[in-house]
């Protein structure tokens, strides 16, 4: 891994943190407090949050501070077609039914390498596809249609 | 004796048929995902706990249980066949297993790593037995001011004790309490951080987080670099070590069993630090150091013992006080939770079957993966090769499924894909997810009990440390905390972490 002038692992490890802190403190704004004999369902989070946000702080002060390692190059082809894979599963899934689903889901998800072979694909998404209903919906009795309705 | 009694009450319960089936089931899913490197024991155990639901908490456990440590066994078959740990805990195996197999003693490796860890499997759970009766009593004594204590502990020694940096696994552990307080407020029943869903009212389910962090999150970044393996070829010869080979393990054996036995109960030791300290411990010992790294099998014998004992007594804070060690026991627990078992101090007292139930099948599971293995390489071997292209699909199929069929709902897919974004973002960061999961499982139980405490004591902080268990508790929090800023032990921390 490369060096670079800052740490941005930690810049942003920290920003993360940072963002999520302020967004449970937007998120709860509204919710009672309380005090310690008698807490509000408000009193945890905001102090998880206040905690959060001070390890934000300091993550992201570290990372400008001190040199550190860089990030290895992120590679969209396999980010993209494994999220891809799982999206198109959760958007088919209930309405073309598990059949279709399985099959959509796997020939995605295979984009995620150039290995794949178009054929020899198909023919193994087909035989998941089969296998997870036979395994998931015939003999688990999962409630999901087979077919679209 | 008391300890028989419990011990033979749980091989009743361990060896009523079906249950024994699922043991089998277990340990043989395990050993196949374990062979297979690129998706480890945390998806897996994820991924197969919807098969659990239908199945008594008993049978369920067993089989839960059985998946881990057959996972553990299996990829010390893929380390010494192919040099590629399957697990974690099989990084060192790697190191004198494949040498031995490179000099066609891979028969040989592969006998004694399944000695060693029947060895240590048997050893452990007599360890398991010892210390559990004792621990539950004192367990009993607890109220929720000590409860919260000992939550506090379990997470921040996970942290310490695990690997990567402290700070950023304490961030972790928070970024996981938040998420566990997603959901209607028990007290109140005010909706918190729902954003108007009404899939997060119940809270976030555990399952999709850990497919998502572990899983998939993992499979991205394992796409990005191009993996070979190669596996060693020539036919398995013998598989009956020689007399000498097992006078030579045998020592190594039984100090890597006493090594990983203790580190395996410390939270957070779980299944990665034994298998290091021991190879480094036989390696201090040993005539002839420089025999290390080019196949001696004391380096095989006793990092798989240790490996095997820690995995096990790795449950004991689980099964007495219901605390989990690690990421994988804290999913043992939401197993437990989604059985309507509450997990806590009270649960050797409340749930005697299942608890010894589980320990004794861990032995029956040891002796079974003994047994059956060794015949069924060949079988293990040709899983090795079918190719990644092929592999990493199914698994993405299969979570989606897995985690839809939780509670039949598609919010968990998308939660699922949201949280492979960032395991991937957390990999790409170098921060370790697993603190992530122990502070989602434990956080609405550290809530409830520091309300609780907090009502008992009149918002009075003071009575943590007024009580003297809570406080000898707190005090070990503290010392391991400022251990930790310590730069000796920083020092030896690293060496010891180091792969």
């Amino acid at each position: 891994m490369t060096r670079s002038r800052i740490d941005l692992q930690d810049l942003l490890f920290g920003l993360f943190l940072v963002a999520v802190a302020t967004g449970t403190l937007v998120a709860t704004r509204n919710l009672t407090v309380g005090h310690a004999a008698d807490m509000g369902p408000g009193y945890m989070p905001r102090v998880v949050a206040l905690a959060l946000m001070a390890f934000g702080v300091f993550f992201t002060g570290r990372g400008l501070w001190r040199t550190g390692r860089g990030i290895a190059p992120v590679q969209l082809r396999p980010l993209l077609a494994i999220l891809a894979s799982v999206g198109v599963f959760a958007l088919t899934a209930e309405r073309l039914g598990l059949a279709i689903a399985s099959v959509a889901a796997v020939m995605l998800a295979s984009f995620a390498t150039r290995e794949g072979r178009f054929v020899e694909t198909v023919a193994f998404a087909i035989v998941l596809s089969g296998a997870a209903v036979l395994l998931f919906v015939k003999l688990l009795g999962l409630p999901i249609p087979i077919w679209p309705r | 004796m008391e300890l028989f009694d419990n011990l033979l009450m749980g091989l009743s319960t361990a060896l009523q048929l079906n249950n024994l089936l699922f043991c089998l089931i277990g340990v043989v899913i395990g050993t196949a995902i374990g062979v297979l490197p690129g998706i480890g024991p945390i998806p897996t155990v994820a991924l197969l706990l919807p098969f659990t639901f239908g199945l008594s908490p008993a049978s369920a456990m067993i089989m839960l249980a059985g998946i881990f440590y057959g996972a553990q066994y299996g990829g010390s078959t893929t380390a010494i066949l192919v040099n590629v740990p399957g697990e974690t805990s099989s990084v060192v195996t790697c190191i004198d297993g494949h040498e031995m197999a490179k000099q066609g003693r891979a028969g040989t490796a592969l006998a004694i790593a399944a000695i060693a860890s029947f060895f240590a499997g048997t050893m452990a759970t007599i360890v398991i037995a010892v210390l559990s009766v004792p621990l539950s009593v004192l367990a009993l004594k607890f109220t929720a001011v000590e409860y919260f204590s000992l939550l506090v502990l379990g997470l921040i020694a996970a942290v310490v004790l695990a690997h990567g940096s402290v700070a950023k696994s304490l961030a972790m552990v928070l970024l996981g309490l938040l998420l566990g307080l997603v959901g209607i407020d028990v007290s109140s029943g005010v909706a918190r951080m729902t954003f108007g869903i009404p899939a997060l009212s119940d809270g976030l389910d555990f399952v999709p987080i850990a497919m998502g962090l572990f899983g998939l999150g993992e499979i991205i970044a394992n796409l990005e670099r191009p993996a070979e393996r190669r596996v060693v070829s020539q036919s398995i010869r013998s598989l009956i070590p020689s007399r000498a080979d097992l006078r030579t393990a045998f020592p190594a054996v039984v100090r890597g069993t006493a090594l990983g036995s203790v580190l395996g109960v410390l939270p957070g030791g779980g299944a990665a630090l034994p298998p290091f300290s021991s190879y480094a411990l036989e390696k201090k010992l040993a005539r002839d150091p420089s025999r290390f790294g080019k196949g001696a099998i004391e380096g095989v014998a006793g990092p798989e013992a240790a490996n095997n004992a820690g995995a096990q007594t790795s449950f004991i804070p689980l099964l007495t006080l219901g605390i989990p060690a690690n990421a994988l026991m804290a999913l043992m627990i939401g197993a437990l939770m989604m059985q309507g078992i509450q997990p806590g101090p009270q649960i050797m007292t409340e749930q005697p079957k299942l608890v010894w139930g589980v320990i004794a099948s861990m032995w029956v599971g040891n002796l079974m993966l003994l047994v059956i293995n060794l015949p069924l390489i060949g079988l293990w071997v040709s899983m090795l090769k079918i190719p990644y292209r092929l592999l990493f699909p199914a698994i993405v199929l299969f979570c989606c499924i897995g985690t839809y069929g939780i509670a039949n709902s598609l919010f968990n897919v998308w939660l699922m894909m949201g949280c492979a974004l960032i395991g991937y973002f957390f990999i790409k960061i170098g921060v370790e997810p697993a603190p992530l999961l122990l502070g989602l499982v434990l956080g609405p139980q550290l809530e409830e009990n520091f309300r609780r405490a907090m009502l008992i004591a009149d918002g009075d902080f003071t009575v943590f440390l007024s009580r003297p268990i809570s406080a000898v508790i707190l005090a070990v929090v503290a010392a391991l905390l400022l251990a930790m800023l310590s730069p000796a032990i920083l020092r030896t921390r690293k060496e010891a972490l180091a792969e």
